[in-house]
Order: C-alpha cells, then sequence, then structure tokens
C-alpha cells in the first residue's frame, strides 16, 4: 500500500458541537474524492447520525457483548458519500467503563487490520468531551492518531477544556503520540468572540484553523438527520466547512502545545471576565443615557 | 489468516482460533465440529469457526491469563517481570518460584529465585494513575538485577484505567537500553487463560527475537516447552539437532536467536501454537506440522516430518527402528499389569489428545477425559496439526469427552460418570476431589514424562506406581464427604446447570 493513512482525532467539550463538524468534515472530504473513516468514540453512540439520514448503527461494543467472536466489518456501515461510519459505543451512563470501551474498540479495529486492507485515506475519531481518563487518550496515543484538533467556542468551559487537551497532548507527545494540529473555532460570530479565542490561540501559540459561525443552515440539517454538506450543499455554510475540510487534509506539522498552567488559565479568564462586564456596563450605561 | 504483530496486545484466542471452554460429547463429534482444523470448512470462511458451546450459570474457579505471563516470562532466567497490578496478582509468586526452582534443578541449571517485582497499585494509584510508579519500577528491576530485559505483566486494574504502559516502556527501552516488553495480559479480556502463553510470545517476537537474523543456525531446533525434563537433548541428538528450549528458562539470547533455527517444535500445540506460526510467518522458521511426539504413531510421524524438514531421514529411520526394537518389549511387559485399567485424563487442552494415545498405545481403557479449553483450529491452520483429528483416527473415539475449565462441582460427576481407576492430572485443584472418591492421581508436573518412546514406558511405571497407594485413597473415600447438596451428587449429567441456563 503506497499511500499513507491520515489519522486525525477531534476532541473538545461536550455539546460544542464536534460531531456536527466531525460529520461536516468527513462529508466534505468525501465530497472532494477521499476515503474517509468516521470513528464515533463516544457512548452516545451518535457521532455518524448525520452521515446515516438521522439513524444509530451497531456499535463495536453493541457487538462484542452480543457474540464470542466479532468481526469488525460487522461495524462498519456505509454514510454519505461512502464514508465508513464506526461507533465505538460504550455503557449507559452511570455504569461500566467508557475509556475501556474507547480502548477495547480502537484495539479490536487494530489487530484486524481494517484501517490497512480498507485503503483508507483519512480516518476521523470524533472523541467526547474531557479527555478524563486514559481510555480517553487512546485515539492520541501509541501512534494511532497523529494530528489533534480541539473544536471550542469562545465560552470558559470550553477552552478549559482545549486546554486541558493541551495538557494531555503535551504529555504523549514525547512518546510518539499525536500532536495539536490547531484550533476549530466554532458558533464565532461576533468579533468579540473571536477576540477571545484568538487571544487564547495567541498565547497558547496554537493556530487556528478556521472560523465557523453558528448558522441555522446546520440546525436544519441536523433536524432533517443530514449534514450541511448533504441537505444544503449551496449554501455558505457549507463552504465553510469545505475549507475547513481541504486544511485539514492539507495540513501536514502539528506541534507539541503550550497550554496555560491553571493559575494562568484562572488569571487569563478573570481578566477577559473584566473585560466582559466593563464592555456590559458600557453598554448598559450608553443604553439609559439614550433613554 | 495471518498473526498480527503490529499491534501491542495480542489478538486472543476466542477471536483467533474460536475457542471454547464448555462442551460434551464424543472426541469424535468435536473433531468433527472443528472441521476447520481438518482442511474441509467449505465455504463458512475464515472468521466462522465456531462451536456451540455449554455455558454455566456461574464459576467456582479458574485461572488468568497473567498467569500464564508468570510463568513464562517470569522463567526467563536472565530477564525480570514486573507485575503492573495490586499486590494480590503476586499471590502466585510463591507457588510459581517453587516451580521455577524444581525446573531449573530437573535441568541441570543454577538454582535461583524468580525475580519479580509488583507496582503494588493502591486506591491513589488507579485515580491518579500508575505510570510513575511503574517508571520507578523499571528503574529498580535494572537497579538490582542488572537484567538483559525486563517483562511487565499489565493487569484488569491497569487495563481499565487505560495507564500507557506503551509509553513508560518505550521511554525505558530508550534510557536503559534493554527491551522493555509490555505483555498485555488483563484477565478479563479472554474466557480463557492460554491467551496468556500468547500474550508472553507475542511480546517476546515483537521486542526480543532478532529481526534480520545475519546466520542461520540449520541444526538448531527451537522447543516449546515449559519445565520439564531434557528428553529433547538426546532425542534431537540422534538426527544431529541441537535444541534451543524456549520460554522457560531459557536466556535472553536463547530467545532471541529462535529466527536463527532451522525449524520450531513444541510438547503441546495449545501451548506453541503462536509462537512457531509466528516464527515461521515472519522469519521462514518452518514449524513442523504433524501428530504431537506421542505414543508410536505420534512420535513416528512427527520424528519422520522432523527430518523431512531438516534432510535427516536416515538417521530419524534408524532412530525409529532402534526405538521401536527397545520399547516393544518394555511395553508388552508393562500390558498385561494394566490390562483392565481405566485412565482419566484432565489435563490441557493438545496435551490430553497426545495422553490419551499413550494411554490406549500400554493397554489402558480410556473412556472420558476433561480438557480445559478446545480450539477448534490452531494458528497455522494446517490440519496436520489436528491433534484431536489424529487421537479419534489413530486410536478410536473417547465416549466422554468434556471441554470445561475446572470446575470442581463438575469434575465429581465427569468421574463418577466414568468411575476410573486413576486420573492423570497437571493442574492443581483436581486431586484432592478424586482422592476424596477413592482415585489416585497421577501429576506430571514434568510435562515430558509421557513424551515419545520412553515415554510410553515411563507413563505405564508411574500407573503402576500410583496404584500402588489405591488403598489409601479409598480410605479417604470412606471417611469424608463432599459438599455438594444430594441432588446434585445424584445428577448424572455434569453440564445440568449448564443446560439449564443456556436453554
Amino acid at each position: 500500500m503506497a499511500k499513507k493513512l491520515k489519522q486525525i482525532a477531534i476532541y473538545g467539550k461536550g455539546g460544542i458541537g464536534k460531531s456536527t463538524t466531525t460529520s461536516n468534515i468527513s462529508a466534505a472530504l468525501a465530497e472532494a474524492g477521499y476515503k474517509v473513516m468516521q470513528f464515533g468514540a463516544d457512548p452516545k453512540a451518535d457521532s455518524t447520525n448525520t452521515l446515516r439520514g438521522g439513524e444509530y448503527i451497531p456499535s463495536v461494543l453493541d457487538l462484542l457483548a452480543e457474540r464470542r467472536r466479532v468481526d469488525a466489518y460487522e461495524a462498519i456501515f456505509e454514510g454519505f458519500g461512502g464514508i465508513y461510519c464506526v461507533e465505538a459505543g460504550g455503557p449507559q451512563p452511570g455504569v461500566g467503563c467508557a475509556g475501556r470501551g474507547i480502548i477495547t474498540a480502537v484495539e479490536l479495529l487494530k489487530q484486524q487490520r481494517v484501517f490497512e486492507e480498507l485503503d483508507l485515506d483519512i480516518v476521523i475519531y470524533d472523541v467526547l468531551g474531557d479527555v478524563v481518563c486514559g481510555g480517553f487518550a487512546v485515539p492520541v496515543r501509541e501512534g494511532i492518531a497523529e494530528h489533534v484538533f480541539t473544536v471550542s467556542s469562545s465560552d470558559f468551559m470550553a477552552i478549559y477544556a482545549a486546554n486541558n487537551l493541551f495538557r494531555g497532548i503535551e504529555r504523549f507527545s514525547n512518546s510518539g503520540g499525536a500532536l495539536l494540529g490547531g484550533i476549530i473555532a466554532n458558533s464565532i460570530n461576533t468579533d468579540f468572540q473571536r477576540e477571545i479565542i484568538d487571544d487564547f490561540a495567541a498565547r497558547t501559540d496554537t493556530p487556528i484553523v478556521q472560523y465557523v459561525p453558528r448558522s441555522l443552515t446546520v440546525t436544519q440539517a441536523e433536524l432533517s438527520g443530514r449534514t450541511t454538506i448533504e441537505a444544503a450543499p449551496q449554501s455558505a455554510q457549507a463552504d465553510v466547512y469545505r475549507q475547513l475540510a481541504r486544511r485539514i487534509a492539507e495540513h501536514t506539522d502539528s506541534k507539541v502545545p503550550t497550554p496555560l498552567n491553571p493559575t494562568q488559565l484562572r488569571e487569563w479568564s478573570a481578566r477577559w471576565a473584566d473585560h466582559l462586564v466593563a464592555a456590559e456596563q458600557a453598554e448598559a450605561e450608553r443604553s439609559r443615557q439614550v433613554a | 489468516m495471518t498473526l498480527n504483530l503490529k499491534t501491542s496486545s495480542v489478538e486472543t484466542r476466542e477471536q483467533r482460533l474460536g475457542t471454547i471452554i464448555g462442551w460434551d460429547g464424543t472426541a469424535t463429534q468435536l473433531a468433527d465440529e472443528s472441521a476447520f482444523s481438518r482442511g474441509d470448512c467449505g465455504g463458512c470462511g475464515g472468521k466462522a469457526r465456531r462451536i456451540c458451546e455449554l455455558e454455566g450459570p456461574f464459576t467456582q474457579g479458574s485461572v488468568c491469563s497473567e498467569q500464564m505471563v508468570e510463568c513464562q516470562a517470569g522463567n526467563i532466567r536472565d530477564a525480570v517481570l514486573i507485575q503492573h497490578s495490586p499486590i494480590g496478582c503476586g499471590a502466585g509468586q510463591v507457588i510459581y518460584n517453587s516451580i521455577y526452582r524444581n525446573g531449573l534443578a530437573m535441568r541441570g541449571l543454577p538454582v535461583q529465585n524468580i525475580r519479580f517485582i509488583s507496582t503494588n497499585l493502591r486506591e491513589r494509584d488507579m485515580v491518579y494513575g500508575g505510570a510513575d510508579k511503574l517508571a520507578f519500577a523499571i528503574k529498580a528491576a535494572v537497579e538490582r538485577h542488572a537484567p538483559k530485559a525486563v517483562f511487565i505483566a499489565t493487569s484488569c486494574a491497569s487495563g481499565i484505567i487505560g495507564d500507557d504502559v506503551e509509553s513508560v516502556a518505550r521511554a525505558a527501552e530508550a534510557e536503559f537500553g534493554i527491551p522493555i516488553i509490555p505483555l498485555h495480559c488483563e484477565g478479563f479480556k479472554s474466557k480463557h487463560w492460554s491467551t496468556g502463553f500468547d500474550a508472553t510470545q507475542h511480546g517476546i517476537l515483537r521486542q526480543i527475537v532478532r529481526k534480520n537474523p545475519e546466520k542461520r543456525q540449520d541444526d538448531l531446533i527451537n522447543v516449546i516447552n515449559l519445565w520439564g525434563t531434557d528428553v529433547f537433548t538426546p532425542m534431537l541428538g540422534e538426527l544431529g539437532l541441537r535444541v534451543n528450549y524456549v520460554v522457560d528458562m531459557a536466556t535472553v539470547e536463547q530467545l532471541a536467536q529462535m529466527s536463527e533455527a532451522r525449524a520450531t517444535v513444541s510438547f503441546c500445540y495449545t501451548l506453541g501454537t503462536y509462537l512457531a506460526t509466528a516464527l515461521e510467518q515472519e522469519f521462514g522458521v518452518q514449524q513442523i506440522k504433524a501428530p504431537q511426539p506421542y505414543a508410536f504413531a505420534g512420535t513416528d510421524a512427527w520424528l519422520r516430518e522432523l527430518a523431512r524438514v531438516t534432510g535427516r531421514e536416515q538417521q530419524a529411520e534408524d532412530y525409529i527402528a532402534r526405538e521401536h526394537a527397545r520399547v516393544k518389549p518394555l511395553i508388552a511387559e508393562l500390558r498385561p499389569k494394566l490390562k483392565g485399567l481405566k485412565g482419566y485424563v484432565a489435563t490441557g487442552s493438545a496435551y490430553s489428545h497426545g495422553l490419551i494415545g499413550v494411554l490406549r498405545e500400554i493397554g489402558v481403557e480410556v473412556d472420558g477425559s476433561l480438557v480445559f479449553h478446545h480450539d477448534p483450529v490452531y494458528d497455522s491452520e494446517d490440519p496436520r496439526q489436528d491433534s484431536l483429528g489424529h487421537l479419534v483416527e489413530t486410536y478410536g473415539d473417547v465416549k466422554h469427552f468434556t471441554v470445561g475449565n475446572r470446575q470442581q462441582y463438575q469434575f465429581y460427576n465427569l468421574l463418577q460418570r466414568v468411575k476410573p481407576d486413576f486420573i492423570i492430572i497437571r493442574h492443581n485443584g483436581l486431586a484432592p476431589l478424586a482422592a476424596r472418591l477413592g482415585i489416585p492421581a497421577i501429576p506430571l508436573g514434568d510435562e515430558h514424562h509421557a513424551l515419545g518412546y520412553q515415554g510410553m514406558v515411563n507413563l505405564g511405571e508411574s500407573i503402576l506406581a500410583a496404584l500402588q497407594h489405591r488403598k489409601f485413597h479409598q480410605d479417604i473415600a470412606k471417611r469424608v464427604s463432599l459438599p455438594y447438596k444430594q441432588s446434585w451428587l445424584a445428577e448424572p449429567d455434569p453440564f445440568a446447570l449448564s443446560r439449564g441456563a443456556t436453554a
């Protein structure tokens, strides 16, 4: 096999739009002719829904729970544009160990040489929220994914999660782990939001790969069980995702991140909070004067 | 299907071979259901090795894959084994130390203690991760023992928290300049402990065996075994071949040179299947594909195949003829003394196939056997290695052939069904129950005892010796009772509970 498989992991705080972003990247890459696999590493097993018309697929761990021997191919389903959709799956909330689930699922696919045999160009791992335990670090460890991108809005909680991820990557970086590709800045509609995320990026010396505005087109597409690329291919938002996908496909050099330590992060967010409060007060003052 | 040595952890037996741990029927039926190994799987494909399995509602006791790592990787003379686990996983160190020391003594090697270090994972480590402790343990191992390699046995605990054992090992390898080998043997991963053998061998293949051997040692044969006495050196010496015993009690260098050898053999395909197949796949070291070397038929065929592969046919034929002439009168003497006796074999899977052949050859009746698991096929997928098929084709059927992972409550019914005069075992926990039923046990701690031509004589003599104390066992039986309810003691079907649970 001559071509080199590119493996990418996308992390970010829960609810920040990771699966939406990931699925649109996958769809845009498939549209551009790449052979793509999207691997959902979240016990909710809903990463690939919008690639399959809103439908859930049986997960690797569902299969493992049912049978004695598992053929990994039984957990691979075709989605929009021929994308190979896989969900690691995992336990119900509050029971078992979701992190172990990811270890088990990734190991099974590796052992059965699925990535090689499908002759893929790109595998994208869509990984749940925070790197809370060893299991969630598996996609960035042991040379599985080479590049990590984080989806973050300008909310402090999302930025904290991104910073935590940077710490995880920094930790594994000297032992063959993945490196940081950059930030996908999501739901960025105002200059102010952009300033915050830009400032965090500058402080951590991290490139912003793409600004993705919040858009109703995305919501509409999601509600119809599709990606924006599929549901509104002519929209401006679809072009944003296409540009993002192109940048990711062309991306070659990732680096060791320089996260903020807890004190720095606290001071940084406190300063922005003061700034926000001052701005809000000025706004309120202006409204009163107008009245 | 090729073995995948690229991933750090080995594929389990059930994934690779369709291994089962619960089954009851005749040996012929089981051999037929394992049709894949007989080369006539038809269109069912590589992933379809399924035999209908009986599943019990509970397990009374079992063994862990990690223990198989302890008794293999832990017995390499110039290496250290780190158990990255809570201290309880180290409970077997005492018994494994005694086995190791006995083995060294039997083999005429300097007697020493096992060199194990436990990272003693505790509550705090489960929460914060045990990687630092592991790094510290590796450093301690290097400083204390100056080993040629360090093995790391993972545990359920380290596996659940996802400790990054690989990274720690890589960093230590760079620092100390010796192989540091993680062996992924979490007990929960596989339903049968023999996956632990494969985990050890996988690690050795990945990190110790010389990748690009500069020379070939054309008269060197890898012999995969445990602690047994050295019966292979004289036997292979007859063919002008040298023995490289692996894995137990080998040195790191002896493991490294496996890729230079001419061929690989083993006393038991359960133990040797992964290593032997991988050595052939990766380095072209031929695996001998023949019945195992037990009784006349098996030993003849095995020697002839080894001779064919190594180009020593004439020496082999001479040796075979000499041994037949030497051993046949001895067996003729034993046969009348053993006439009318019934034996029961309760051992590892492929090993039992060999032993039953030996018993039948010396005139002992066998209508029951318990094997602790069953591999429908070995990694080579070569029908010439179909050890169960060889047994039934050469020596006939075994009426009550049972696959079960050594459950005490079942062992009672199994023995009642057959009522043997003695049992042959290699594992603990079986002899006490048999003794309470008045049945003496022959423990083959030396796994080579019944191997080859002399093995038939050895086993015959051991049976006669064991029967000398039959009266002692009958006395025990008269005075003790079993802790089971009358309803279970009267139950004719050892799998009654499983059938209830399965239905």
